[in-house]
């Protein structure tokens, strides 16, 4: 497909008069990423219990120059993933007792998400209009995502300006998973008869009894535009401004994650707090969130780039992003990346922590997502780049190589690491 | 929020007033580091904190679809 694609592009040139291709060659990146994280606030079960978890994410995109005008990117990635309080959906499947601190072993503790994206764009012949078109397919085990959506790009003041817009929209559907203690009472099935209350002992209120009402909304909608502003300052000052707007409909809670009252006794099967009910959120949300890039070239060695970005949306949530990069220049070669992110956010109105809830309320959470937290960020990174492109593999040369890690930390406790890496290869 | 967005079309307003930079100026703004978008090794770093945060959008990262709910 790619060489027909580049013989294509090639015949094409030897028709028309010269100008500068949007993309040279065929571009290929292999990306990868490794992230684990630990907290004890696991929405699973209920704001307490293990949210340890890893994923590994290869990735591949393709772009491929079609023509002079026209560039086709396709995009691959695979996300595996075990997550201890994913494995916690039914606790009693492992082989110790059931614990909101101790991973389960069952189907639900791993599963893999496949995304594949198509992106195609066309320049005008003076490269002052850009406009693309994307379709994106995702799947897991319980979701489904198709995605699709546009872009126009126009240049102007010598290139000095560029404003943007895009529209994208995604339906999403779920196949609703239920915590394990619930499902022998959504709607009125066999209830305390089920097996699962045949083999285990119930302890502490004896008399379980959950009030569970299935979701009866399956999809998620989201409907977003952005706007784009960028401007070239002065020879080593350029900023830009963006402004994306986000509605989105359906169900936008996780069927899975629990919620315990504070004015209902509690239950339990070994050490595992037996579930009051889901988690409920409202079936509509409103986001916007504007941000900028200001980024400065102090000389050679030195560049500063920042990053701003105000959020707030219709569920109480509001945020403020901060981070600065300075990429330094140690060799022709080689660029080192220290970087630091501030954010911050406040509580959506639903939620509470465990326990915290009352049965009479309408909405809740313990989603600790959703909490009121602030988080820090530090990152190191390191480039290899090699404009050339010596190193070769069959027909396609190294232009660069990334090397990214990052710890992120919230107040709340939680602690991530990620660690990711890119290769480039251009096709000659 | 509206008066936030009408202060950054002011200053993109004052922005886009400045004297235009030629081509031949701009070397030091083609560099590699002075994109203002953010390289593809980036992305795991924005798809992990939109997962674990509630904000997300105007970074370039996405802004719907999937559910991050791992």
């Amino acid at each position: 497909m790619i060489s027909a694609a580049v013989g294509s592009a090639q015949e094409g040139d030897s028709t028309t008069t010269y100008k500068k291709r949007v993309l040279e060659n065929t571009e290929v990146d292999f990306l990868a990423s490794y992230y684990t994280q630990e907290g004890d606030n696991a929405a699973v079960s209920g704001g307490v219990g293990t949210e340890h978890l890893t994923n590994v994410t290869p990735t591949v995109v393709v772009s491929i120059p079609l023509n002079a005008d026209d560039v086709l990117t396709i995009d691959g990635e695979v996300s595996a993933y075990t997550s201890a309080s994913s494995s916690n959906i039914n606790p009693f499947d492992g082989g110790q007792p059931a614990d909101p601190f101790v991973a389960s072993s069952g189907a639900s503790s791993s599963d893999t998400w496949t995304n594949l994206t198509g992106t195609y764009s066309h320049s005008s012949d003076d490269r002052n209009d850009i406009w693309s078109a994307k379709l994106a397919v995702s799947t897991e085990f319980d979701y489904f995502s198709l995605g699709f959506g546009g872009s126009y790009t126009k240049l102007f003041n010598e290139k000095n300006t560029e404003v943007s817009v895009n529209a994208n929209v995604y339906l999403d559907n779920w196949k609703t998973i239920y915590p394990y203690e619930l499902r022998p009472f959504e709607n009125g099935r066999n209830g305390l008869s089920d097996g699962l209350f045949r083999r285990y002992n119930i302890t502490g209120n004896q008399n379980y009894n959950p009030d569970f009402v299935g979701l009866d909304k399956t999809n998620r909608n989201s409907y977003s535009v952005g706007l784009g502003f960028s401007q070239i300052l002065s020879e080593r000052l350029q900023g830009s401004l963006a402004l994306d707007v986000v509605q989105q409909q359906g169900l936008l809670s996780t069927p899975f994650q629990r919620v315990y009252f504070k004015d209902v006794e509690d239950s339990f099967i070994q050490n595992f707090q037996l579930a009051d009910d889901i988690e409920r959120l409202p079936d509509t949300r409103f986001k916007i969130a504007a941000g900028g890039r200001l980024n400065y070239y102090i000389n050679e060695t030195f560049v500063v780039r920042t990053y701003y970005r105000y959020y707030t949306d219709d569920w109480g949530i509001r945020s403020n992003t901060a981070s600065i990069e300075v990429p330094i220049k140690i060799a022709q070669k080689f660029t080192l990346y220290p970087s630091y992110r501030y954010y911050d956010q406040t509580a959506a109105d639903y939620f509470a922590p465990y326990e915290e809830h009352l049965s009479t309320e309408e909405f809740y959470t313990s989603d600790y997502d959703l909490s009121e937290f602030n988080a820090n960020q530090y990152g190191f990174g390191v480039t290899y780049t090699d404009i050339f492109t010596q190193f070769h593999l069959w027909q396609f040369g190294l232009k660069s190589i990334d090397l990214k890690y990052h710890y992120y930390e919230r107040n709340t406790g939680l602690k991530a690491n990620i660690i990711a890496a890119g290769f480039k290869f251009i096709l000659d | 929020m509206i008066k936030r967005i009408l202060f950054c079309c002011l200053i993109a307003g004052y922005f886009s007033s400045c004297t235009a930079v030629k081509e031949y100026e701009k070397v030091k703004i083609n560099d590699p580091d002075m994109v203002l978008s953010t390289k593809g090794v980036d992305r795991f770093e924005t798809n992990f904190q939109a997962y674990r945060e509630a904000a997300a959008g105007a970074n370039g990262g996405k802004t719907g679809g999937g559910c991050g709910c791992n």
